[in-house]
């Protein structure tokens, strides 16, 4: 018999470095604050908050510390923006934030979108409208017209918009809300229209509100884009928001089993820990490879954005689509692993089972987008 | 199989319950869901409609007014009246449901082991209106803080003191456990005899010792109270221990009797699921008719039209399988397996539809008071109580194999 050759290959730099999971030291620091600060204080704050229907006060000035609310806004305009912005960066941020609150969260990371999409896309007047409010300590939010019921018009070269936005967290906060809608991406400014705050059943602490535009004239500096630039740059920012949607669920479905796995290790039914039954370590293992996978696709999918790659709007949106599944899901099982604790508010799973529905009906249906553009070709 | 034919006597109890529940139930439900409270005006005019405190000590008549056939051996129609009631009350608001039948829960032990004696006195603390001016309520003290599922080790005992039984113990999970006028509260009387010793006992509100507890805070069914319930070295006399002082382990009384409860109504449990998940697909239906998505009709999408296609199999699949189980309970066949299969099938069902109606409907669904979103807080109980969908498993795996698996 012939020995078996084996075959070599020089590793390539194509093979070698196409696939880097480690973190960069400062993308670990940042991990391990948020993670300290989710677990100690987003966490201590969760339920409360959830109750009150509103965040703590120290919420702002602890989270600013944290590099916050300003991440995205250019340090020359009063943010921590110097060079470009990591996706990356924050999609880790963010499945921590989820393990700590989805409301609050909601609230974290609420002024990428409309900080982002303005430095790369609006006027100087925009620039400098938004950055300053934002530099304030202000909050700007973000509304996606998903299923084409806004009404826009134009009257005499202005941008004329009817229709109801929301119900979006930090809205009810926020002094600009960034608008994508068909053909359009543009800027309202909130003192100009009437909200309604509204607290929601779940990220109840999210500040929603929605709001009933009727002919709301959008001045010419506040437009971002019109046309096909527009759908571009619209899809750019639900590119974004997307991964950070999916990320953030990863956090709470991991959460939900965290929560679970600790009370079926001390619950005894039948003589045993219920998390020794085999039914129940399922339901903990398939949230936990849903939650991973959903985590991956979110990072991802930031690191498409981040390298320009052409799949990243694709990777996003499937992210979105896996991560709204396993939050769904694994809030769920973590509620059944609980039993009748898990419907009671006295133990934290039924508030992240309310929580998980914003994760797949925000800004539309996931799937329902993804056939409608598959559909156009 | 009459349910599939216009049986007048089920078509009649749809009806009426169906009117009551749009007419009655609807108007009230988010209000009630919202404030987490009771709706103490619609259960006293429920009375009007066959649905009073005590109407499972009377058996069929109370909906139908007509006795049920004495002869033993032929086929009952409770277990049928119970399904079809169910899912009507339920499809008007679960909570809603459960605060107008909560008392039938403390009711089915007292009708199944009562003396005539239990009964009359039953009938007497539910007579009247309490301290707040609101009609009388009955609740079922079974679950305790440590003993959910596995209810053979409860920790409540019971021990004879003379003519009397002191009751000593907590129970959790207690619907109407706030505002009862009477309980039917387990408790061991015979730690040696294990399960055998287990026995009910019917006890009024203001015995002392009896102390309610905190009223819990929950994810759905919120016009349901559920609250704890402690008993502080509770005096009974024994003319009150359910099935009688010899009952034991006999064809009266005792944990097997209640657990042979539980199987009777799993039905009508599934049922209720069944009635959550029909309104929650009824309402996207009608959001779908007259919806659009970037102007074309929704119902011209197979990415909508086919989530609704499915909804309304499993839907459809649920309710056959809760009325086979009911059927057979009328006709005294054994149905464990089958009235476990309906209810865990129903509880899945009714999650499954609330979630992805909640999906379809978008944003919307998130506004405060949205009813699918309510309907979505409110299926997920029916996956924990009355045996969670791991029990109702188990039970399926025990009938196949003789076994439980762990």
């Amino acid at each position: 018999m012939r020995p078996v050759k084996v075959m070599t290959r020089p590793r390539t730099a194509r093979y070698s470095y196409a696939m880097e999971f480690a973190l960069d030291d400062e993308q670990e620091m940042i991990v391990q604050t948020i993670r300290r600060f989710a677990e100690r204080d987003l966490r201590g704050w969760a339920a409360d908050a959830d109750r009150a229907g509103a965040p703590p006060e120290r919420l702002h000035s602890v989270a600013t510390e944290l590099g916050c609310f300003v991440d995205a806004v250019p340090a020359a305009s009063g943010g921590l923006l110097d060079g470009p912005y990591s996706h990356t960066t924050r999609a880790l941020r963010g499945f921590e934030l989820g393990r700590g609150c989805a409301g609050l969260a909601a609230l974290l990371e609420t002024n990428v979108e409309p900080a982002l999409a303005v430095a790369a896309w609006g006027t100087a007047a925009a620039q400098q409208a938004v950055f300053a409010s934002l530099a304030r300590g202000g909050l700007a939010s973000f509304a996606h017209d998903s299923r084409g019921n806004l009404e826009l018009d134009e009257v005499g070269g202005e941008l004329r918009v009817s229709g109801k936005l929301g119900p979006i967290p930090a809205l009810a906060a926020a002094s600009h809300v960034l608008v994508a809608a068909r053909d359009a991406l543009f800027l309202v400014a909130t003192d100009a229209i009437v909200r309604q705050p509204i607290t929601p059943s779940g990220w109840r602490a999210g500040r929603w509100a929605t709001a009933t535009l009727e002919a709301h004239r959008v001045p010419a500096e506040l437009v971002l884009a019109r046309g096909e630039p527009a759908r571009a740059a619209s899809a750019e920012v639900l590119s974004w928001i997307r991964t950070s949607l999916a990320a953030r669920a990863a956090g709470v479905a991991t959460a939900a089993m965290e929560h679970a796995e600790a009370y079926a290790r001390d619950r005894v039914q039948f003589g045993q820990p219920i998390g020794t039954f085999e039914a129940l370590i399922r339901l903990r293992d398939d949230a936990l490879t849903g939650a991973s996978a959903a985590r991956l696709m979110a990072l991802y999918a930031a690191w498409a954005i981040d390298t320009g790659a052409a799949t990243a709007g694709d990777a996003a949106s499937r992210a979105r689509v896996h991560a709204g599944d396993v939050v769904a899901r694994a809030t769920v099982d973590a509620v059944q692993i609980f039993g009748g604790y898990g419907f009671v508010n006295d133990y934290p799973v039924e508030k992240l089972m309310r929580d998980a529905r914003a994760f797949e009906a925000l800004y539309g249906d996931e799937r329902l987008g993804r056939v409608l553009a598959a559909r156009a070709g | 199989m009459d349910l599939f034919h216009d049986n007048p006597m089920l078509q009649g109890v749809r009806q009426m319950l169906g009117a009551f529940a749009r007419q009655m139930m609807r108007p009230l439900a988010i209000k009630h869901d919202q404030e987490e409270s009771m709706p103490w005006d619609l259960m006293k005019a429920a009375q009007g409609v066959g649905m009073s405190q005590t109407a499972v000590l009377d058996g069929r008549r109370r909906l139908t007014g007509i006795d049920e056939d004495p002869d033993p051996t032929k086929p009952r129609s409770q277990a049928r009246i119970a399904v079809v009631a169910s899912e009507e009350l339920a499809w008007g608001c679960a909570g809603i449901a459960l605060a107008l039948g909560g008392s039938s829960l403390a009711a089915s032990p007292i009708a199944r082991m009562g003396t005539a004696e239990q009964k009359q006195e039953f009938r007497k603390l539910l007579t009247g209106s309490d301290a707040h001016g609101h009609i009388k309520i009955a609740a079922m003290a079974l679950s305790e803080p440590g003993t959910g599922s596995d209810i053979s080790g409860l920790k409540t005992t019971a021990r004879p003191d003379g003519s009397y039984w002191i009751i000593r113990g907590s129970k959790q999970w207690i619907t109407n456990g706030q505002s009862a006028s009477a309980y039917v509260v387990w408790a061991q009387t015979d730690p040696a005899a294990g399960r055998a010793g287990v026995r009910g006992f019917l006890v009024a509100r203001d015995t002392p010792g009896l102390i309610p507890g905190k009223k819990e805070t929950k994810l759905g069914i919120r016009a349901s109270e559920t609250a704890q319930v402690h008993f502080e070295d509770v005096r009974v006399h024994s003319d009150l221990l359910l099935g009688g002082a010899h009952g034991g382990n006999g064809p009266a009384g005792g944990l097997a009797d209640t657990k042979k409860m539980l199987d009777a109504t799993r039905p009508a449990v599934g049922a209720q699921a069944v009635g959550i998940a029909r309104a929650a697909y009824e309402y996207l239906l009608e959001r779908v008719r007259g919806g659009a998505v970037h102007g074309t009709p929704m119902a011209s999408h197979q990415h909508i039209m086919f989530e609704l296609a499915d909804m309304h199999m499993e839907i459809a699949a649920s309710r056959l399988l809760v009325h086979r189980a009911a059927w057979m309970a009328d006709h005294h066949l054994d149905n464990v397996a089958e009235a476990s299969t309906a209810k865990a099938h129903a509880a899945r069902t009714a999650q499954y539809v609330t979630s992805r109606a909640m999906v379809l409907l978008g944003e919307d669904a998130l506004e405060p008071g949205h009813p699918v979103e309510k309907w979505y807080r409110d299926a997920k109980i029916y996956d924990i109580f009355e045996g969670t969908g791991q029990i109702q498993r188990r039970i399926i795996a025990r009938q196949l194999t003789g076994q439980n698996p762990t």
